[in-house]
């Protein structure tokens, strides 16, 4: 029963409106901003099509090599048209379209007999900044480099007399049948598509990590040291209460809203990615479940599926429930070592400062799991990162689809060692006078600091 | 009256200090009495309540609850104490009968008496309707009084409290001391007091212990005191005795 009552004080501490609206209000600006992002892309592709429909081409040479020139051309969205005058905006408005390309009279006859390059206009409507506009003039773009290969084209076939399948052939010597190797197995899949998923995947754990121990530091910290300054907590232990039953309640509580907040955030941030590009993110979210495609993009996605399950690098049940474990556990040691870090606060200052540790050892194995293979390291620079007890957290998913097992369960003890020890130093705290007689002031540091200062002066 | 709290030579040193904070506090506290304890800033007063309150641990000797000591049996202690810390809060996010159904669902066995507690609670504070509003939204006068009432409303054998009524209005301060008064005198319950404050000592308390230095100078009944240091009042004699201290 006091436990319960223990748990629903610290719940409705932690829980407040505005922790709550903060929570939703952090989903739906991820969801908004992956709509926002995926909206302009999907413009982007949208204006790079309107562009290939809203290129006009002007030919203006009578000679034979560019008839059949154009008649090879690839691109054939482009729509031929004869032009009224040399008034090129007047002309675009005219003709309605947003670029132009001109071939000039003597254009066949400057490459064919003089032997000279022949000379193209290429006229392009400015839209102004962005995105979609950049598009636009690329594919304009693309379209005149069509032009220049297909003049490529017509001089082989003109001068060496060369078959249109042999100048395919020249043009594309070798085809590539593309096979990955990982750890003993192989799987005929590109890497580099695997590679784009493992990617994906090595993302959106740390974050969820990252995030996770972030917000739970942080809410116990702020809770244990607020009780202190408020002098409730004096009031809580010298009640009828075991001090463990506090604790625990306190520990709870930081747990299952921490998991509230991870929950709200992975839902906004799956909806990102989603809005930024589904395919990207079907494949990201398959990868994590482990479940079947069911992207559009069908066939590739799914050889990318097929070939990780065949390379080993799918992940099986057991092994997100020892993923779940280590997750737990690099929780369990973050509030932890907040508790003992927010019960020395004696005021609002020293909770931020007391926060600095904290947030460096979760950031620290953070950046590094997202650019680089710890195991990969010096040894030494992996010792120390492996020292920090959240890396193992970090890495574990990475370790487990490696089969890197030594790595794991030797992470996982470690954890499991270092939170007992947090936990004794958290328990010794609170089951003796150290909660109210060890303290930490910022402005006793800055003191401290000043009269050193001084003293060096002097 | 049977004796509710014995304190027999309770020290305490704070590590990386070189003085005791508390240097060997003896007294004692009968049932239905108030005794406060005097002192000036960093005299000792907040240690010695603390260590009795089982929030810190002395250093040597001891303090017995109703029987049950401090050192030993700090559980037991804590069944028969509330402490009113100085200055202290409340939980801003709870309404004011949330706090008192929290803080007596710590000390009630079963619900009956749990409700018994917060009848009490609610008539004590006399908050009204206010008790329905959110602690946050509470002045400092309606705080402390909602912690009095929580301090007092499971009966304890023990009420300790540090500065009762520091920060209050004249009224509210008034009202404060007279309700000590009163469950000293109706319901027995003995209370342990410190204050800076003279005039509300000498009001409220049967008897006092001036404390400077970490020591226990002197204790006795206001009257007594006065007689023997020939003082008019309280502040007089606390005057005595501190200079007493300085000049050995």
């Amino acid at each position: 029963m006091k436990f319960g009552n223990l748990l629903k004080k610290e719940l409705r501490e932690l829980l407040t409106k505005q922790a709550i609206i903060s929570m939703v209000f952090t989903m739906v600006l991820l969801i908004v901003m992956g709509q926002v992002i995926g909206g302009a892309m999907q413009d982007a592709d949208n204006s790079a099509e309107d562009a290939a429909n809203n290129i006009a081409l002007c030919n203006q040479d009578d000679s034979e090599f560019t008839k059949n020139m154009l008649e090879n051309m690839e691109n054939t969205n482009v729509a031929l048209v004869e032009l009224e005058s040399d008034d090129y905006a007047a002309e675009l408005e005219r003709l309605d379209r947003k670029s132009l390309i001109i071939i000039p009279q003597g254009f066949g006859d400057s490459i064919v007999n003089q032997r000279k390059v022949g000379e193209v206009k290429f006229v392009n409507t400015l839209k102004g900044g962005g995105f979609s506009s950049t598009m636009s003039t690329a594919t304009a773009a693309e379209a005149v480099s069509s032009i220049e290969k297909a003049c490529s084209d017509e001089l082989m076939r003109n001068d060496y007399g060369v078959t249109d399948a042999e100048i395919e052939l020249a043009k594309n010597p070798v085809s590539t049948t593309e096979y990955t190797v990982h750890k003993g197995r192989t799987a005929a899949a590109s890497s580099a598509g695997i590679s784009a998923v493992l990617m994906l995947q090595s993302m959106i754990a740390p974050f969820a990590i990252f995030f996770l121990l972030l917000m739970a530091a942080q809410m116990i910290m702020t809770a244990i040291s607020t009780e202190k300054i408020d002098k409730t907590l004096e009031t809580l232990l010298s009640a009828p209460v075991p001090r463990m039953t506090v604790l625990m309640a306190k520990m709870t509580a930081a747990v299952i809203t921490a998991l509230l907040n991870a929950l709200f955030m992975m839902i906004g941030f799956v909806f990102y990615m989603l809005g930024m590009a589904g395919s990207a993110a079907g494949e990201m979210a398959d990868a994590v479940t482990g479940g079947p495609m069911v992207s559009e993009a069908a066939g590739a996605v799914t050889s990318t599926a097929q070939a990780m399950a065949e390379l080993g690098l799918a992940l099986s049940p057991a092994d997100y429930i020892l993923f779940a474990i280590q997750l737990f556990l690099t929780l369990a040691i973050g509030l932890a070592i907040s508790l003992i870090l927010g019960a020395m606060a004696t005021d609002v200052k020293s909770v931020q400062t007391l926060t600095m540790p904290i947030m460096i050892a979760v950031m620290i194995p953070f950046f590094v799991s997202m650019f680089m293979d710890v195991n990969d390291m010096s040894p030494v620079f992996r010792t120390i990162i492996y020292a920090i007890p959240f890396t193992h957290t970090y890495t574990a998913l990475t370790n487990l689809m490696n089969g890197d097992m030594i790595i794991f369960w030797g992470g996982l003890a470690y954890q499991i060692v270092f939170f007992a020890v947090c936990m004794f130093l958290a328990v010794k705290m609170f089951t003796t006078d150290k909660l109210f007689t060890m303290s930490f002031s910022a402005e006793s540091m800055n003191k401290k600091r000043k009269g050193k200062n001084t003293a060096a002066q002097e | 009256m049977a004796t509710v709290l014995e304190v027999q030579g309770l020290s305490k040193k704070y590590p990386k200090k070189e003085n005791l904070a508390a240097d060997g506090v003896s007294f004692t506290v009968n049932e239905g009495e108030i005794f406060a304890l005097i002192g000036p800033n960093g005299a000792g007063k907040t240690t010695t309540i603390r260590m009795i309150s089982t929030l810190i641990q002395p250093t040597s000797g001891d303090a017995l609850v109703a029987g049950r000591s401090v050192v030993k049996e700090p559980d037991k202690v804590r069944e028969n104490i509330t402490y009113l810390p100085d200055e202290a809060g409340a939980y801003k996010t709870m309404t004011g009968i949330n706090y008192l159904e929290f803080m007596a669902s710590l000390f009630a066995k079963d619900k009956d008496t749990l409700d018994k507690f917060v009848e009490r609670g609610k008539a004590i504070c006399g908050l009204g309707d206010r008790l329905s509003d959110k602690i946050g939204g509470y002045s400092r006068g309606m705080i402390r009084k909602l912690l009095l009432a929580r301090a007092v409303m499971t009966e304890p054998k023990l009420a300790i409290m540090d500065e009762a009524t520091s920060g209050l209005d004249v009224i509210n301060a008034l009202e404060i001391r007279k309700m000590i008064k009163n469950l000293a005198r109706e319901q027995h319950m003995a209370f342990l007091l410190s204050s800076h404050n003279m005039l509300e000592i000498e009001y409220v308390s049967d008897r006092v212990g001036i404390m400077t230095g970490g020591k226990l100078m002197v204790v006795g009944a206001i009257d007594e005191l006065k007689e023997r240091y020939e003082a008019a009042n309280l502040e007089e004699v606390f005057e005595r005795v501190v200079k007493d201290n300085e000049v050995r």
